[in-house]
């Protein structure tokens, strides 16, 4: 930010600087033309769209003013939804967040063949949900599932389980595959920072007799602790608007257990066939993202 | 004990690391299974035999081999416009100062943070009414909506990680702008336009409710909701053949991942998680 406060004041600013402007705004012009196109326009559209009632087929539709909101607070169906989306959020952000730390520490540590072991577990990361619910629906399958045996021959288990059609069952499911995807994130993000903590404050500690834990909660949590405010943020807004993984997985289901705000936008405007009211519950659940965003931005400074 | 906690740490840890590791595994192994072996109870963890006649039968039999040349249309087409225009727009957010510049950036971030089922509505109207329905240029349009910010972004920060020195020693030896661009700032980007790339390639890749809202012709289907559709339509479903597509469609990762690793680090380092 040093080239703003060096900076003359516009006016007096020499022609090259003010050639410099101009190519500066040529060369953003092309991603301004797109964002326009793709992104603000049908922003702006989605907050116009609320305030109809469209039917998806025809696309036709009349004005009905503030309708979808009203049903939006009055209905129930957002509300259930919301809290079905917390619940999902901070069932999966926790366990993604405790098994992220956990292993970022462990592949600290000088293991046999490391860079294998880190491979191995920042895969699922960039694996397509597609695949992962593919893999996940053949392990929790009831009969043949890898996992209920697994579980049986371990005597965890003495019945196979329902894993996706039951609740809490299904719940359970999706938090945890959701976690098995999502924690590499935190674990490289996590790894890079302990990579910059300085050996010496450890050694300082060691000789103030300090033991494992002691060491972890003295220094190694103060110094991940902004790193980890923002992965939890980050992580929280892209799990709160997760649709992929619970649409495949569960469809929402049972019933509507499952159905995260995502899944609801989705359902109302194209199983339900209402794009306008489903317009309103959208715009509703960005007004809920909002919150993080602004936190997300004001801790990042834009960076 | 001193000897003792290195071996005990190795165990804990490569324990984890094959039970995260495990759904992977069991995809490789199913997909290699004798369909006779397939629904034994409880099931052979380690196959009596190997066979690749679902592999065969997923090329020879099924769409997927149309599936995948459509994802690899899609996800070029998107990673190559979207790291052109990201690059060039990158270079004016960091390196040039004009009114509306922040205002921007803060754009960029708010819609890389943007839920994609707020502007799937307006999106379907939009290129429904554009007719580019069923179509794969539609199609690489909505995936613009996600991967030019998260472009935009990812070669924002590579971009500020390049001394301003370089330029300026350029431009004092007459280069123009763009001539300073192409000689100093490109080479020393070049591996930031590469991570952004593979990212962008990913995303794309693996997008799935774009394709599902926006593409109902088999001609125009990519991988994710080709391989999801294999698995709706089956009358039994046929978990070998879905483990052989799970393993196909994962294959431009594994070699991303055994080639080209230390890209996927370093772009995570740039892609917001600077704390």
């Amino acid at each position: 930010m040093t080239a703003i406060a060096t900076n003359p004041p516009r006016d007096r600013r020499s022609p090259l600087e003010r050639a410099y402007a101009r190519l500066g705004v040529l060369l953003i012009a092309p991603t301004i033309i797109v964002f326009s196109l793709v992104i603000v326009y049908p922003l702006l559209a989605a907050i116009y769209l609320s305030v109809f009632s469209i039917y998806t087929p025809t696309l036709q539709g009349d004005f009905v003013g503030a309708a979808n909101y009203i049903e939006l607070l009055t209905g129930g169906a957002f509300w259930h939804s919301l809290g079905v989306t917390l619940i999902w959020t901070v069932g999966t952000l926790s366990l993604q967040i405790i098994a992220g730390i956990g292993l970022a520490l462990l592949l600290h540590q000088n293991i046999w063949f490391r860079s294998l072991a880190r491979s191995l577990v920042l895969f699922p990361y960039f694996l397509s949900t597609v695949v992962a619910v593919l893999v996940w629906r053949w392990l929790f399958n009831d009969l043949y599932g890898a996992l209920n045996h697994g579980l049986i021959q371990l005597g965890i288990l003495d019945m196979p389980l329902d894993w996706l059609g039951s609740m809490p069952n299904a719940m359970i499911g999706v938090i945890l595959v959701g976690a098995w995807k999502y924690f590499p994130f935190v674990v490289i993000a996590v790894l890079a920072r302990l990579q910059t903590i300085p050996e010496n404050l450890y050694e300082a500690a060691r000789i103030d007799g300090a033991g494992p834990v002691g060491r972890f909660f003295d220094i190694t949590l103060p110094q991940l602790r902004s790193v980890l405010v923002v992965i939890i943020l980050l992580r929280a807004i892209w799990d709160f608007k997760e649709f992929d993984l619970l649409y495949l997985l569960t469809g929402g289901g049972p019933v509507t257990s499952t159905q995260t705000l995502s899944l609801l936008v989705y359902q109302e405007a194209f199983g339900l066939n209402q794009m306008g009211q489903a317009a309103a519950y959208s715009v509703g659940m960005m007004l809920v993202m909002l919150a993080f965003m602004v936190l997300y931005i004001r801790r990042t400074g834009g960076k | 004990m001193k000897t003792l906690r290195p071996i005990v740490l190795n165990l804990v840890t490569w324990t984890l690391v094959l039970l995260i590791a495990f759904p992977l595994l069991w995809m490789i192994i199913t997909s290699l299974k004798p369909q006779s072996e397939l629904f034994r109870i409880p099931p052979t963890w380690i196959p009596e035999s190997i066979t690749f006649e679902h592999y065969w039968r997923l090329l020879s039999e099924t769409p997927f081999l149309r599936y995948f040349r459509n994802s690899v249309v899609l996800a070029v087409s998107t990673t190559v416009f979207v790291v052109i225009l990201g690059t060039l727009g990158a270079y004016s957010l960091v390196r040039f100062t004009y009114r509306g510049r922040e205002t921007m950036a803060m754009l960029v971030l708010f819609t890389y943070l943007l839920p994609s089922v707020v502007l799937i509505i307006p999106l379907y109207l939009m290129i429904a009414s554009l007719g580019l329905s069923n179509s794969l240029f539609g199609l690489i349009l909505a995936h613009t909506t996600f991967a030019l910010p998260y472009a935009l972004w990812l070669l924002r920060s590579f971009m500020e990680g390049i001394p301003e020195d370089l330029e300026n020693a350029a431009l004092v030896d007459g280069a123009s702008r763009m001539g300073a661009f192409k000689d100093v700032i490109f080479p020393q980007l070049l591996p930031g336009i590469i991570s952004t790339a593979l990212f962008t390639f990913i995303l794309s890749w693996n997008e799935y409710l774009y394709a599902l809202v926006l593409v109902n012709s088999e001609s125009v289907t990519p991988l994710t909701t080709g391989v999801m559709s294999m698995l709706i339509s089956a009358f039994n479903i046929e978990w070998s053949l879905l483990m052989a597509a799970s393993v196909m469609m994962s294959l431009p990762l594994i070699v991303v991942f055994a080639f080209l690793q230390s890209y996927l680090t370093s772009g995570f380092g740039a892609g917001g998680v600077k704390g």
